[in-house]
């Protein structure tokens, strides 16, 4: 019916200011006449009143808090940082500095070790390498001073190792002089005053260079103490061995 | 300085990798969306994936947002409706047409609507009625259908204005009107019904 009037005014123009009547932006006069209306008219009356009731029922739903943690999942889930201002907020951890945490990682690492080096057994192991190892830089020499005073800069360590190979080079060239003097004063003697070897030595020596007939030099004996033609008999021991024999009988 | 400069100014850091000002974009706009989620698709834990999502397509299509064609809380709001709507039409298969009187879903009593509008009656404490009461209107708008259900959140729940919601469903701003009268009066039967089943 929307050009049935009540109350001077007709559905169609009740349907209109709907609207505004709900969102409360008419005026006095209209609002009074759109009241009116409502009031008549069999249609506009109900369905003003249910759209009002809906419209009432919805404002009375109010804004839910959405869970603590969404703003967290939000920014892991786009942009893969978490929250700056959660960070914030957190109270922030002690952070060790580096000496102490490398004291850490050492101590991390000491631990086991320093544990199995303080049974007994290990300690006096250590205990005689190091004495074995402080005796031995003893005799060559080695003083812990001499290890505070070196220069362990670029170019000392370079001036170190050029005097280190070249005493090395120096040492190895005097050592051979040495041997090469000693082996010429004992060809020296060796011409002057020879040598006499041993009696026995001299003789043996003395056929082997003599024989000069071609024939080939004796065989050497294998049975030092029998000639060669002398027959070797079997004897039988006077008291033989027990001979223990063990037959194993196969079943068939 | 204006809100809608400041949220471009924020904008324009977001698309040149400010993480904080990303951070800001969230902080501001995740409640809202979150209650549109909820109220849309019923559930804390479907709004709270959903709203998720609306981000994650916001972070990687911020840079095609256009001063110039709307606001932006439009062009979230319109982002949020989509998403919505490819959810309503994914979850349509599985979704059971279940009566008022169905037992309802997740964090809410597994008491039937109308026994829940039936203690409204007689109720031991004010704060519980009232609360009931919201969680009743909250399944009856479940029931409403997409089209309404949509039109009289963005206007009832986000207060926004006709032809902001004409921009973001993309009807004209009479069909706007219309859905949210038919929405409302719809809810309002629903309700009425109930009430007439359990007096």
């Amino acid at each position: 019916m929307p050009g049935e009037s009540h109350n001077g005014m007709q559905c169609n123009e009740f349907e209109a200011l709907l609207f505004d009547a709900l969102d409360q932006k008419l005026s006095g006069g209209k609002q009074e006449r759109f009241r009116a209306h409502a009031r008549a008219c069999t249609k506009c009356g109900p369905m003003f009143a249910e759209v009002e009731a809906g419209q009432h029922w919805l404002k009375s739903l109010t804004e839910v808090e959405p869970p603590a943690n969404l703003v967290n999942d939000i920014l892991a889930a786009s942009s893969g940082i978490q929250s700056y201002r959660l960070q914030s907020t957190v109270p922030t951890k002690h952070r060790p500095s580096l000496g102490e945490r490398i004291r850490e990682w050492v101590d991390s690492l000491l631990t086991p070790v320093w544990g199995t080096v303080r049974q007994p057994r290990f300690a006096m192991s250590f205990g005689m390498a190091f004495f074995s190892l402080s005796v031995a830089l003893s005799v060559a020499g080695v003083k812990p001073t001499d290890l505070k005073q070196a220069d362990l800069s670029r170019s000392g360590l370079r001036r170190t190792y050029y005097t280190t190979s070249a005493r090395v080079v120096k040492y190895y060239e005097n050592i051979r002089l040495v041997y090469e003097i000693e082996s010429r004063v004992q060809e020296f003697k060796r011409a002057t005053t020879p040598a006499e070897p041993g009696p026995k030595e001299k003789e043996r020596d003395k056929t082997r260079k003599d024989n000069t007939s071609g024939q080939p030099e004796p065989r050497q004996e294998r049975n030092y103490s029998r000639d060669e033609n002398q027959p070797v008999l079997a004897v039988a021991p006077e008291d033989p061995p027990a001979v223990s024999v063990t037959t194993i009988r196969r079943l068939v | 300085m204006e809100d809608a400069q400041i949220v471009n100014g924020l904008i324009r850091r977001c698309v040149a990798g400010d993480a904080v000002a990303w951070e800001e974009v969230v902080q501001r706009y995740h409640r809202r969306i979150f209650n549109i989620c909820y109220r849309f698709a019923g559930t804390s834990d479907d709004a709270q994936d959903l709203t998720q999502e609306v981000f994650i397509k916001m972070y990687r299509t911020l840079n095609s947002y256009d001063v110039e064609r709307g606001a932006f809380m439009t062009w979230v709001t319109t982002m949020t409706r989509n998403l919505l709507v490819d959810h309503f039409r994914k979850t349509k298969q599985d979704r059971v047409t279940d009566s008022i009187d169905a037992a309802p879903s997740d964090h809410e009593d597994a008491m039937p609507l109308s026994d829940r509008i039936e203690d409204q009656s007689a109720p031991p404490d004010a704060r519980v009625q009232s609360r009931e009461a919201k969680q009743a209107v909250h399944q009856a708008l479940q029931k409403l259908s997409p089209e309404l259900r949509e039109a009289v959140i963005l206007r009832d729940l986000q207060d926004m204005d006709y032809r902001e919601i004409a921009a973001v469903l993309k009807v004209p701003e009479g069909t706007v009107k219309s859905r949210i009268n038919r929405g409302r009066a719809e809810l309002a039967r629903l309700l009425q019904r109930i009430y007439r089943q359990v007096m």
